[in-house]
């Protein structure tokens, strides 16, 4: 099952955008993703749902190469791929009482499924449905998305909830990710109940804008918010009762892909045994692991490091990188606050599988 | 001349009308994917230039990325030279599918021979509905585009004579990417960013002269200057302008104007009628734009392509669909199935495409490596440009080089700094190539008169030229009749006995043999890298008219190579192209003489004939020089004749003309050097006159055009004591007669110096 061209003409915009990084922020991009997903669902025509899968598949691998550093998009077209074969599953228990229960209930759980074959031809034979049994199908998958689309754009409101129980009062907190909206409602809706203080490390070179924006919001909330350079996280650590960081993408084994620079501070912190809280949506949780630095670390503009007009340094530098994300293993970070609860990152593995189907790991 | 018969050729589209009264939900683009010049020459006579890689990548790929992410609705490619190709290439790109995020259209204006013509030709098609971005087609940049657009319509909205605002670069004068050939200065008022008055300067090489190191300002352009201003000599200009649509019709108004920048910006700016006003918008720090307009450029905006400055153009970003970059620490740049043997090292700053491969040994830093290059063992390569299908065999060492498509290196070649290797060259073993020399493929053909002209001029410009025996021979061999088989034997020597290949003598086009000059003239002194090196493959036009000292040849030569290099250059064009240019020269001389012998016989009055010879000036595309030598021809010719008719005396002949008709020389001559060139061009002339009076026609002539203040003392000085009014016997002896007069002047001003 190839992907026809007029699936291709629905992806295509969407693929020249992430190119040229005209989505930003990682909520913004699972938006549209999964909205995309959506029309390729409603155009594809499929009589078995498992050539719609395959489709899925496909038009996932052509979004992942247009930004291959960007997981969420991973995320995404996986957790649209496991919502599709729960409906197969149900569909299929339901509707076979007798047969099909022994052949193909695939028992990704069980030890056994390790050793057995599963193979989907043999499935998608059992399955000969009816075009109103694929129209209902078509719809319920929909539906699925569109609640997927709801706790993405609702994320912030499952997090928040926990914040009066983490935050006490007179506290003093230290945010290294002036860039996350989810942080910056955490801290707000924190505010209702508690009196603290926020330090926002300034984030050179990427986040500086947004780091006097992030503290002039905080204080039109009336947060007692000191913006700090981020070589005086050292110093203050000793004062600081939690670190909370956002991230842009959470790996199975718990460590996290966030701003560049926040390694350093969550260093520091693990040096004075501060706690480390990391929030993230759901929607953040990818399968993968992270095996190298090179295929997750995004380079930036070397613009933002070094001024362009000063091009004596220019021609004598060998090098100038800026990258725009950090990796921070499990181990720097006591707990992640998601939008189902929070978990300590040892059980993050745990939230995945819940979450998405092993067969998608690899969409190729 | 705005070609007017050409309407067929473009799209024509019928809904234009209609589409006119919903102006502001369409924004257009205008790409000149020719940029008329000759600067990348020879491997723009195979392939346009916006269609050269560019790390990897057609350079025009970079300017529609840019209109794309600007939002862009309708984009018209302007194709002159190589339309074909450009043509071909965006239909088979994405570009033209369904899914791009704007329409894109070919525009055929094969006639136009500057920017100046393919904006009347724009305007002759009526494409333009609104505002509308103009760009040239090799720009690389990642502007936040909206900004300068908010700037453009409040600059708009409080300016309604505002047309143009140019997108511009804070970089400093000696900046890598800041254009060695074209620089300028812009003069802006530092409140509100107006450009008040912009200066072209020539190269900095050559600064030290006096002439370019400093700038003439009109006082009265500074009348309106409310509060301070900037003179600003550290600016990239790349070319990016969001123009209204008044811009087109400006340059249809104005058909002599030829360049956006030097005829149009400085026309409108200087210009008492058109009340027009052009903003600047300076780009912030971490923001780049850059315009690929030389080699020296090239090299430069590919390291800055590499070292992510560009961001998110980057070779990573896999702008073709069919790439499959990925990035590793230090810029190195690979994409799929690159086959490296296990002792070679790759420096930083490096891009290696498909299907490559690097054998044992080998070492390669700060280089772009296309597909399917086959790189032998123990090879150096050091901020070069490989393209596609290149082999370099083993123990090769390439600094500093471009070698296009195809080309094959013997083993244990040596490319010196600045060498370009053509399409399908073939180099045999063991040679050495000397600096900055270009081979091509097939011997590009050119012209016989070119040549002669050409050979006596550059005699200077050879002595120091490593290669210069080759070339003295290859200029010889081509003035007889370019044989072809004397070509070959000749350039066995250059490529090897195995290979194939000539020389490339860029002599027709004032960039090259000038860089050649300078290059023979700065080689002696340490380079720093690429960018000296780059630098030094061409220059601009400017240089070459004050760095030669044969006055006349000087004058005809750069008004020649002018009209050169703003004509597009076709490979195939070329004999077609410099016949016409040579006859033109002569037509000229024809026909501005006998506007002028019209005008006496028929006494028009001096506004008519001025108007006729100027628009004769314009459409013949030649100087003042020529004017001039027209005028004095024709007004000589006149007195002559009243004298030979013996209607007149020489003294009342004389006057009688040269008193009503000199003050057309008013608007012919404006400062003192053209002044001392038209008395030059006056004893020039009366030398074949006849000996009996023509000392008395010099004396008089010039005694009048002094008294009418055309002329002033101190030229007629420089010319009394210039060497070459006083060349020959004739020269020296027709002046003879004036020289007394010349005297009384220097006494009566000493005179009146005294008291």
């Amino acid at each position: 099952m190839s992907v026809t061209p007029e699936i291709l003409s629905l992806v295509d915009p969407t693929v020249a955008q992430l190119k040229r990084r005209q989505i930003e922020g990682t909520k913004d991009i699972a938006l549209s993703i999964s909205q995309l997903l959506m029309r390729v669902i409603s155009t594809a025509r499929w009589t078995n749902p498992y050539d719609l899968i395959k489709i899925i598949r496909k038009v996932g691998t052509i979004l992942i190469s247009a930004q291959p550093k960007e997981v969420v998009v991973g995320n995404v077209v996986r957790r649209v791929l496991a919502l599709i074969r729960d409906e197969i599953e149900t569909e299929a228990t339901s509707s076979s009482t007798t047969a099909s229960a022994s052949k193909d209930t695939p028992m990704m759980s069980s030890m056994f499924s390790l050793l057995s074959t599963n193979n989907n031809d043999s499935n998608s034979e059992i399955h000969h449905q009816s075009k109103k049994q694929s129209s209902d199908l078509r719809s319920i998958i929909i539906q699925g998305i569109r609640d997927l689309i709801d706790e993405i754009s609702n994320v912030n409101e499952g997090i928040e909830s926990m914040s009066v129980d983490l935050i006490h009062d007179n506290e003093i907190l230290l945010t290294p990710t002036p860039s996350s909206s989810t942080v910056l409602q955490f801290l707000i809706k924190a505010r209702a109940k508690r009196k603290f203080t926020v330090l926002v490390t300034e984030n050179y070179p990427n986040d500086i804008a947004r780091a006097r924006k992030f503290v002039k919001t905080l204080a039109e909330n009336k947060i007692e918010t000191v913006l700090i350079p981020d070589s005086a996280t050292f110093a203050v650590m000793s004062r600081v009762g939690k670190v909370i960081i956002g991230s842009n993408s959470v790996f199975a084994n718990g460590g996290c892909l966030t701003n560049s620079g926040v390694a350093n501070v969550v260093e520091c912190a693990k040096e004075h045994k501060t706690p480390v809280f990391a929030v993230a949506g759901l929607y953040k949780l990818s399968p993968l692991y992270p095996f190298n630095r090179e295929d997750l670390i995004e380079v930036g503009n070397s613009g933002k490091v070094l001024n362009y007009d000063d091009h004596k340094l220019i021609d004598n530098v060998e090098v100038i990188t800026n990258p725009l994300y950090d990796y921070v293993p499990p181990e720097h970070i006591d707990i992640y606050l998601t939008n189902v609860g929070g978990f300590a990152p040892s059980f993050i593995y745990r939230i995945v599988l819940d979450n998405y189907k092993t067969e998608d790991t690899n969409l190729e | 001349m705005p070609p007017k018969n050409k309407k067929n050729n473009g799209p024509v589209k019928g809904n234009k009308k209609q589409k006119e009264i919903v102006q502001d939900e369409r924004f257009q683009a205008i790409v000149l994917t020719d940029s008329f010049e000759t600067r990348f020459m020879p491997l723009t006579s195979v392939k346009p230039r916006c269609l050269l890689p560019l790390a990897n990548v057609p350079l025009i790929e970079y300017t529609l990325e840019f209109l794309a992410k600007a939002g862009v609705n309708e984009v018209y490619l302007m194709c002159s030279s190589h339309a074909d190709q450009i043509q071909e290439y965006i239909e088979n790109s994405k570009w033209s599918s369904q899914e791009s995020p704007f329409n894109i259209s070919t525009i055929l204006s094969l006639e136009s021979r500057s920017v100046g013509d393919s904006m009347r030709d724009l305007d002759n098609r009526g494409l333009i509905t609104g505002d509308f971005l103009l760009v040239s087609g090799d720009v690389v940049t990642n502007i936040d585009f909206n900004k300068a657009m908010a700037v453009h319509k409040h600059k708009k909205s409080l300016d309604k004579d505002h047309i143009l605002t140019m997108v511009l670069t804070k970089a400093s004068p000696l900046h890598r990417t800041r254009s060695p050939l074209d620089p300028a200065t812009f003069l802006l008022d530092k409140k509100t960013n107006r450009c008040i008055y912009y200066q072209p300067i020539p190269p900095i090489s050559n600064a030290s002269k006096s002439s370019s190191a400093s700038i003439n300002i009109d006082p009265e352009l500074l009348e309106d200057v409310e509060d301070e201003m900037s003179i600003r000599n550290d600016l990239i200009d790349c070319h990016v302008d969001i123009c209204t649509p008044h811009v087109p019709q400006i340059f249809q108004d104005n058909f002599d104007y030829q360049y956006l920048r030097q005829d149009f910006v400085n026309g409108v700016l200087t210009s008492d009628l058109l009340k027009k006003t052009i903003y600047a918008y300076i780009i912030e720090n971490d923001e780049y734009a850059a315009r690929v307009e030389s080699w020296a450029t090239y090299g430069a905006i590919s390291q800055d392509i590499l070292a992510r400055w560009s961001y998110p153009l980057v070779p990573d970003a896999n702008l073709l669909d069919n790439q499959t970059y990925t990035y590793e620490f230090n810029n190195i740049y690979k994409e799929e199935k690159v086959i490296l043997a296990q002792s070679c090292k790759i420096g930083t700053s490096t891009s290696i495409g498909s299907k490559s491969s690097v054998g044992e040994g080998s070492h390669i830093s700060k280089s772009v490596i296309g597909r399917n290059c086959q790189i032998g063992k123990n090879v150096r390569i050091t901020n070069s440009y490989i393209w596609n299908d290149v082999v370099i065999e083993d123990n090769s060492v390439i600094d500093h080089a471009i070698i296009a498509h195809n080309a094959k290196i013997g083993a244990g070649a040596t490319i010196n700094p600045g060498v370009v290797i053509g399409f399908n060259v073939e180099l045999g073993k063991n040679k050495t190539i000397a600096n900055n020399v270009r081979i091509v493929e097939k011997p590009i053909e050119k012209e016989d008169d070119e040549f002669d002209n050409a050979s006596s001029f550059g005699s200077d410009e050879e002595e120091e030229e490593e290669s210069d025996n080759e070339e003295d021979e290859v200029k010889k061999q081509s003035t007889n009749n370019k044989n072809i088989p004397l070509f070959e034997v000749k350039d066995i020597d250059l490529v090897g006995e195995d290979g194939t290949g000539f020389l490339y003598t860029s002599d027709r086009e004032v960039d090259d043999s000038d860089s050649e000059y300078e290059v023979s003239s700065t080689s002696n002194a340490p380079y720093s890298g690429v960018l000296y090196q780059m630098q030094a493959l061409n220059f601009s036009d400017d240089s070459i008219a004050s760095l030669t000292n044969h006055k006349h040849k000087s004058k005809r030569r750069s008004n020649k190579n002018r009209r050169l290099s703003s004509a597009s250059v076709v490979s195939t064009d070329f004999e077609g192209g410099y016949s016409e240019v040579d006859d033109d020269e002569e037509d000229f001389d024809k026909e501005g003489i006998a506007t002028v012998e019209r005008a006496l016989e028929n006494n028009h009055d001096i506004d008519t004939a001025l108007l006729e010879l100027n628009t004769l000036r314009m459409s013949y595309n030649v100087t003042y020089h020529e004017v001039r030598s027209a005028t004095v021809q024709a007004l000589l010719t006149r007195v002559v004749h009243f004298i030979s008719t013996d209607t007149l005396e020489v003294k009342e002949a004389t006057e009688k003309i040269f008193r009503t008709w000199g003050p057309l020389f008013r608007r012919q001559v404006f400062d003192e050097e053209e002044q001392v060139d038209l008395i030059q061009i006056l004893q020039n002339k009366s030398v074949i006159l006849d000996n009996t009076y023509n000392q008395k026609i010099l004396f008089f002539a010039i005694n009048i055009l002094y008294d009418e203040e055309i002329i002033e003392e101190d030229a007629i000085y420089l010319w009394w004591d210039s060497a070459t009014s006083n060349a020959t016997k004739e020269l020296a002896t027709v002046k003879e007669l004036t020289g007394k007069w010349v005297d009384w002047l220097r006494e009566a001003e000493e005179e009146s110096d005294e008291d």
